[in-house]
Formats: structure tokens, sequence, C-alpha cells
């Protein structure tokens, strides 16, 4: 039989394991060039043109190893990795044209999602009359969404002559992104997310006599948390019980969403990392339709192909870039002791 | 005049926009026109007939009419009532639904209580509802087939009315659990009715009697205290209007036969249901 401490240090044996063998393959490769070096200066020609071949590729997978397989490895696994995601956009400065401009953002996160096989469901969508969206929400259930979208919360600005504009003067806007854990009800109960009796439910708007005497839909739920005085009104679905589990899912994300902020704030993660300490309000990427220029602020990455990332092929370099640099400054956390 | 407007005279601005949405999203599955549907909606029929479909609790209800939609004060109190009482494969319930109309009491309980769990019956007097429930209880996969082998939860629907005095022998007691969502609306104020109420809903699902709208209730407590009618420890559950909560308990107190009786509010604070105890 197999004790508690022995199911824990197989699992750790296994999860060490890619580790394990990335260590192999670099002890190994270094003994294949200790015995080629010595062949190097062979008298024999074509014995001397094979081992300088072999050494080249050998030193080339060692580099790799070194600089990119190890590092990658020793960083812990992340403990949002396998949780969905809820995509939050919200019209800012700009009025009608950030009205619009969500509507663009939208269409760039859905056919990226669509291009990398992501399956999402739009949750709400708040139009305006003049086109345009208010606010939207959309979920991706699928494990990892959070990690891969984490890095868009924050806002992002657009530069451009807008549709309405006649005299062709360059406006603006911002839109605000806000990128949610989606956590499992189960999920929520485990991690103690919140207390039920914490949680106040309210019905919106007055249903008169109600029952039999009124058969208008009156489906409008408002959550209030009340320790963190986290609200959340949901009403575009067609049933109280539908708006009200939606309610909760939104509820449950912004609450692990303080949690994860909290957790990496405890770890002093925030301190050389460039992208976890942008705060929410700080603008985080400029769309410029002029330049046909979408530049990301917190790395100072640019692409020249604004279509390519509103249709959604460019995001994804962005979104590779973010997480590389998420992960080099982990790194280097790692290296400074923390 | 654009849409939206038109909608937004009838039903406000957010409640409007709302309601377009899942109008578009309906005309473009069922290939059918918005205009069309909004035409509809501006001569007040409800938005669940045009739509075919009422949400409750997890389920899609298929409504049609005149059969009574759905309410979201029963949707409440049925979950309510899934909660407060669980029965298992092991001890099984057999349901009666008085009223049924639509199924949506009994199925949302098929669908909530544990596989093998309950065996549902639903009674109407309107053959539009005893189809509706019926189509129902397929689409959900509550029908009763002829030899059930695997452990599932079952519908039928029987065509009985509660005020014929032969209606116990028509539902073969006896019950561990009564349901209904009786006709419980009085005379002054069916007169107030909104018109997508009155004009679309059948009168058969509404009207509770000339006076106090209280005339099914005796009914149906005559009938569940009938020696044999229910099992022991028997529950009923009964949905209320909005000033009957007082009426209805003392209804079920004079009978001396529950051991408990509650009154249950609705989300929005008004007496819904009546819950009792034998």
């Amino acid at each position: 039989m197999s004790t508690p401490e022995d199911i824990a240090s197989l699992r750790i044996l296994k999860e060490t394991e890619p580790l394990r063998e990335a260590w192999e393959r670099y002890t190994k490769c270094n003994e294949t060039l200790d015995d080629t070096r010595a062949l190097l200066d062979d008298p024999d020609e074509t014995m001397r043109s094979m081992a300088s071949e072999e050494y080249n590729s050998v030193q080339e997978e060692v580099e790799e190893l070194v600089t990119d397989t190890l590092p990658a490895l020793l960083i812990p696994p992340s403990p949002t990795g396998n949780l969905g995601a809820l995509i939050e956009l919200k019209a800012g400065v700009g009025g009608a044209e950030s009205c619009l401009f969500v509507v663009d953002l939208l269409r760039m996160y859905q056919r990226f999602l669509e291009n990398s096989d992501y399956k999402y469901t739009m949750v709400s969508t708040n139009e305006i009359e003049q086109g345009g969206i208010r606010d939207a929400l959309m979920e991706v259930s699928a494990p990892g969404a959070y990690d891969l979208l984490r890095w868009e919360s924050g806002v992002h600005r657009v530069q451009r002559v807008p549709h309405t504009e006649a005299s062709g003067r360059v406006h603006t806007s911002t839109v605000a992104v806000i990128v949610l854990p989606l956590v499992t009800e189960q999920e929520a109960q485990s991690q103690q997310l919140y207390r039920m009796e914490d949680v106040r439910i309210e019905v919106m708007r007055a249903r008169g006599a109600g029952g039999q005497h009124v058969n208008k839909t009156e489906s409008a739920v408002r959550l209030t948390h009340v320790p963190s005085g986290i609200t959340v009104s949901m009403q575009d679905e067609r049933s109280q019980h539908q708006n009200r589990r939606r309610a909760f899912q939104v509820l449950q994300a912004r609450l692990m969403d303080q949690k994860v902020v909290r957790d990496m704030a405890d770890k002093r993660a925030a301190k050389n990392n460039l992208v976890s300490g942008v705060d929410r309000s700080d603008k985080i990427r400029t769309y410029n339709y002029a330049q046909e220029r979408v530049t990301d602020h917190r790395i100072g990455l640019s692409l020249m192909n604004l279509s390519s990332v509103l249709e959604g092929d460019g995001l994804g370099n962005f979104l590779t870039a973010l997480q590389k640099n998420y992960r080099e400054s982990l790194m280097e956390q790692m290296l400074q002791g923390n | 005049m654009p849409l939206l407007r038109r909608l937004t005279s009838l039903l406000g601005p957010s409640q409007a926009a709302r309601e377009l949405q899942w109008i578009k999203k309906h005309a473009l599955q069922a290939r059918l026109s918005v205009e069309d549907l909004v035409d509809r909606r501006m001569r007040d029929e409800p938005l669940q007939y045009i739509l075919g479909t009422q949400p409750f609790g997890p389920l899609d209800i298929r409504v049609r009419a005149p059969v009574l939609i759905p309410r979201p004060e029963t949707e409440h109190w049925t979950i309510k009532l899934s909660e407060a009482v669980s029965p298992t494969p092991a001890k099984p319930f057999r349901l009666l639904d008085i009223g049924t109309g639509t199924g949506c009491i009994p199925l949302l309980l098929c669908h909530l209580w544990p596989k093998g769990s309950v065996s549902a019956c639903g009674v109407d007097v309107s053959d539009d509802a005893l189809t509706l429930s019926r189509e129902n209880a397929k689409a959900h996969g509550f029908e009763r087939g002829p030899v059930d082998l695997e452990l599932r939860n079952t519908f039928q629907a029987v065509r009985a009315n509660i005020l014929d005095p032969a209606f116990t022998t028509s539902v073969d007691p006896p019950y561990d659990v009564v349901t209904s969502n009786p006709p419980y609306i009085p005379f002054h104020e069916y007169l107030d009715l909104p018109r997508s109420v009155s004009r679309f809903e059948d009168p058969k699902a509404l009207f509770g009697g000339p006076m106090d709208g209280l005339d099914f209730y005796p009914a149906i407590v005559k009938v569940l205290t009938q020696d044999g009618f229910m099992n022991r420890n028997g529950i009923v559950a009964l949905e209320i209007g909005h000033q009957q909560g007082e009426d209805v308990h003392k209804i079920l107190k004079q009978t001396g036969k529950f051991k408990e009786i509650s009154i249950w509010n609705d989300p929005w604070g008004k007496q819904r249901t009546v819950f009792a105890k034998m």
C-alpha cells in the first residue's frame, strides 16, 4: 500500500520528470562535446569536418537547453493555469466612437479565439442606438484561457478619424478591457471566495401582483457581495434563474481576480514585473490607424500591421511577447531569491 | 418607424432593447421575419409565445397559446421545493401536479431530483395543455416508456378535473407530493389584467372564481385529505395569489390533517406558495 507521503513524492517525481529529462540531455550533450573536442584536431580532414559539424550542432542544442528549456521548466506551474476567462469590454473616453471601438476589439478577440480553436459565448452586449456597443461580456470557458488572455486587462487606446467625423480630425478614444479568471461553483466554494450569507440577492423592479397576473419578462438580478462592496447586475438572459447563475459566475470571477492580485502582491511578484505592475487604469496599448501601428506600452513592442492585429492573427504576437516577458520576470525574481 | 423605437413605445428603452435582441436571435434561427415578430409583439402578444419557449430553471419549456406561460415566481418556488424535500431511487416519490399546463413544475422536479427518484403525473382539463406537456416531457426525455429498464424520472399527462367527483379514480393514488398552480385570479382583478395576459392566456388557467378567486383550494384540499390519497409524510405545495396567503393557510389548517403549514414569499416579497406537510 502506498502512503499519502508516497503519493506526494510520486507526484513530485512525475511533475519534475521533464526537468530530469532536460538535465540528462544537457549532461549527455556536454559529454558529446568533450568527446568531439578531441577530434577537432584530428589529422584526417574528413574526420575533422564531421567532428566540427557535430560539435556545432550539439553546441546549439546546449544553448537552447540553457537559455530556453531549463529556465522555462524551473518556473512553477501557474496556479491559474486551468482557469477559463471572462472578458469584459467597456467603452471609456470618446463617447460613440469609443462604443464603435468596443465593436472592433470584440471582433479582434472573437477572430483570434476562432482561429485558435477556443470556444466563446457572448454573455451580454449592451448596444447603443447609433451603432456601437457600450459594454460587452464574453465567456471563454476552456482551461488556460485566463493565462493566455490575462495581460489584455487595461486601457486600450485608439487614434483614428471616426466614421462619424466629417472634418477628418483624428480622435483619441479608449476602451477598458478586464480579463477575469472564470471559476466553477465548486472551485469558488473550495477556495472559500465568499460566504452565501454575505451575498445580497435583489430582483429588479416591482411586478405588481406578480404570479398569474403578469406575463412580462422581469428577469434582472443584482448581487451585492457585502464585505467587498462588489455588485453585479445581470439582465441579458430570459429567466431569473439564468441571470442569477450568470451573476454568480461574474461575482466569483471578480472575487477570484481580487484573490489572484492579492496573492501576487503577497509574493511581491509585482516588484520587478513590468506587466503585473501596471494598474488597470493605465493605458497598455495604442491602435494608431493613420500609421497602421499597434504599440504595447508595457513591453515597447510595435507591430506595423494594425489590420492583422484587428483581424485576429497579429494579436497572437502580442500575447506571446507578453507571456515571455512575464516568464522572464518570474525567472528574475527567482534569481533574486524571492 | 425603426423596430427598436416601436418596441420602446410599448416596453420602455431597456426592456425593448433586450426583447429585440431575443426576437432577432429567434428570427434568425427559425427563419422568420423580425418585422412580423415585432408586429405580433406590438399587438400585445406575450414574448414567450412569439419565441415559443420560456426558460424554467435550467430547462427550456415549450410554450404555445393559450397554455399558461411559466412564471418566474413558479420557477422560484419549484426550485425551493426541490431543495426542501429530496426523494432517492431507494425511496422514490409519486408526484401529482394539478393543472399542469406546460408541465413545467413536474418536469423541473424530474430534472432536479436524482434519476429514478420520481414518477410524476400531471393532470389538466385542457387538451392544449395535455398535448404541450407531453411534448415537453418528450423534449426533455421524461416521457414514460412502455417498459422502463433504466433508472429515470418519468412524467405522464392525464385528463382530469379536480372539480369532478370522479377525480380520485382517474389519477391512481396514493401520492407523496402534490403540487399545483391553480387558477387564482378573482373577478375584480381579472378585469384589470394586462392585455397580453387576458387576450392570449387561457381563462381556465387564470380565473379562480367570481368572489375571491379561491374556488380551487378547497377542492384540492378535499381530494388530498381523503383517506389513502396521500402517503405518510405527504407534502403539498400550492401557488397562491398575492393576497391569498391567510385564506389558503386557513383552508388547509381547518382540515386538521397537516403537521406543518408555512407560507413562502416570492423574490419580489409577495406571499406566493403555501407549503404543508401531513
